[in-house]
């Protein structure tokens, strides 16, 4: 086999094994979430939450999911048969996607004289090894790209439903998305900016002194509310609004098809906090320089998992805001401070 | 690479045939996001990591979305099919031959065919290498605030007026009904 041939062989073997990794972990992630999700809020609620299967509960999510694999599905009448069945697989393959281009951890170099300390993704004579499943140059606007494409499952699924609950949340949401998205990019600039990259790599290494969420305090808050809606949870979850639409735009699957939805949600969840985790709080980096570098995706997680208990914490402990007044605090609160943050930033940057 | 283009393109023709031959509007609207996305592909395969990003979320994340939202929100029903005329259709098969011609022309202007059968396209003064080099946002960047600067603030202009025109018909509508 030609040198050429070879090393095309190597990329698809390696990004294969790494794209079965990452929805491995993501899966896990998810099915673990909805019971730290079901114990936190019991916690918060003074209850116990699930502790009958398993140790502490810990098998639970497996009996949910047999449970959801073999429950009859509902299906509604005069649905869109073809959308009906796209939304959710649609929505999964989103937001697994997504996560494709977020690095875990800096690139290692194997076999090869590594370049000159920990910045350099260099690798002369080796193979640089990526931890993420696509190194892409423009790795933020490909993750955007992806999540706003993440619309279309929830609102097909609420128009192909053919019922009034399913229809205005899935209306809901497209407005709120499209709402938000605009605050949160803007917040997203702020570390662009500051890092000269759209690459995420290249964002976590050059907060290698200071982490941006220091330089960018704003920004990071109006990313994180951002994001609280963009995955439609609580104080803003109105496109499913559960004392006013049943279950918004999921009312009408059951069964596996309302695993897939519900797994999508979970899924941007880790995205969202992953996201702000390299743009604002240094990726894989450790707050001290002399541990190890295999202790990166270790300190990623424990980053994006704290970032999921707040999510979580807030969302037990904050009423839903009024439709209005979202999209009110959207276009007229988050949207004007985004720009502000973005220009204020743009001075420093400039200045400096 | 060819096999990829292969899908990319088939999937760009049947999106645009979709949105074209579909009776229901919303399956048009989709086929339309599915040609966009499709095109997005065909951009990646030149190296325009940048401008294929772009091209999803403004076209298929934005635009696209506020279209099928408004579709979903009026709910038109099927399209009604009238029997086509002999006139139209001769009529339209004669701007269809003209467009495919001057089209093409426009598309294989400058390309040369090498002895292994490659098309190579005309040259410009970017190459692929140089963009990279400098990189692809700042290249884009600095062509749209220098060379392009004018074009691109009057089509921010044209932008800004079709906006509040916009709100001055909401406006001016909800004041005397």
């Amino acid at each position: 086999m030609s040198p050429a041939a070879t090393s095309v062989l190597l990329a698809v073997v390696v990004t294969v094994v790494k794209g079965l990794l990452v929805i491995i972990v993501l899966l896990t992630g998810f099915a673990y979430l909805t019971l730290i999700e079901r114990k936190v809020s019991a916690r918060i609620q003074l209850r116990y939450g699930p502790n009958r299967v398993g140790p502490f509960g810990l098998i639970q999510p497996a009996a949910d999911a047999v449970k959801l694999l073999f429950k009859e599905k509902v299906a509604p009448e005069g649905r869109d048969r073809f959308l009906y069945l796209l939304a959710p697989a649609l929505a999964a393959c989103a937001a697994l996607f997504a996560f494709s281009a977020i690095p875990v951890n800096q690139t290692i170099c194997i076999a090869g004289t590594h370049g000159a300390g920990p910045l350099s993704a260099r690798c002369p004579g080796g193979y640089p090894l990526h931890w993420d499943v696509a190194n892409i140059n423009v790795g933020l606007l490909f993750i955007l790209a992806i999540t706003s494409l993440g619309v279309y499952s929830i609102f097909l699924a609420g128009w192909a439903s053919n019922s009034k609950y399913s229809l205005l949340g899935g209306l809901r949401s497209a407005a709120q998305l499209i709402s938000y998205e605009m605050a949160v990019s803007f917040a997203l600039i702020g570390p662009v900016l500051l890092a000269g990259s759209l690459n995420l790599e290249t964002v976590v290494n050059q907060q290698h002194s200071l982490w941006f969420v220091f330089l960018q305090p704003m920004g990071f808050l109006l990313y994180f509310t951002g994001a609280l809606a963009e995955t439609n949870r609580l104080p803003f979850d109105l496109p499913e609004a559960e004392s006013e639409l049943v279950a918004g735009y999921h009312t009408e699957y059951s069964g596996m098809r309302f695993g897939l939805l519900q797994m999508a949600e979970f899924v941007n969840v880790i995205t969202v906090c992953s996201i702000a985790t390299v743009m604002f709080l240094g990726g894989w980096m450790g707050p001290f320089f002399f541990l190890p570098n295999w202790l990166g995706p270790l300190w990623f997680g424990a980053k994006v998992g704290l970032l999921i208990f707040v999510m979580m914490w807030v969302r037990w402990t904050f009423p839903r805001l009024r439709y209005d007044r979202l999209m009110q605090f959207g276009w007229k609160v988050l949207l004007p401070l985004g720009m502000a943050n973005v220009l204020l930033t743009s001075v420093f940057v400039a200045l400096h | 690479m060819t096999v990829i283009f292969g899908i990319a393109a088939v999937l760009a023709f049947g999106g645009a045939l979709g949105v074209v031959l579909s009776q229901r509007t919303l399956y048009s609207a989709l086929s339309l996001v599915l040609n966009m996305v499709s095109l997005a592909v065909l951009f990646l395969l030149l190296d325009a990591q940048f401008v294929a990003a772009v091209q999803i979320i403004v076209y298929a994340g934005a635009v696209m979305v506020l279209f099928v939202f408004i579709i979903a929100l009026l709910s038109p029903g099927a399209e009604e099919r009238v029997r086509p005329l002999e006139l139209r259709m001769l009529f339209g098969g004669v701007l269809a031959a003209v467009f495919t011609v001057v089209i093409g022309r426009l598309a294989l202007n400058g390309i040369t065919v090498t002895n292994n059968g490659h098309f190579h396209g005309a040259l410009g003064p970017f190459s692929p290498s140089l963009v990279d080099a400098h990189g692809q946002v700042q290249t884009l960047g600095e062509q749209l605030f220098t060379t392009y600067l004018l074009p691109f603030e009057v089509t921010s202009l044209l932008l800004l007026v079709a906006a509040v025109g916009a709100v001055y018909l909401s406006k001016h509508r909800r004041v005397s009904s």
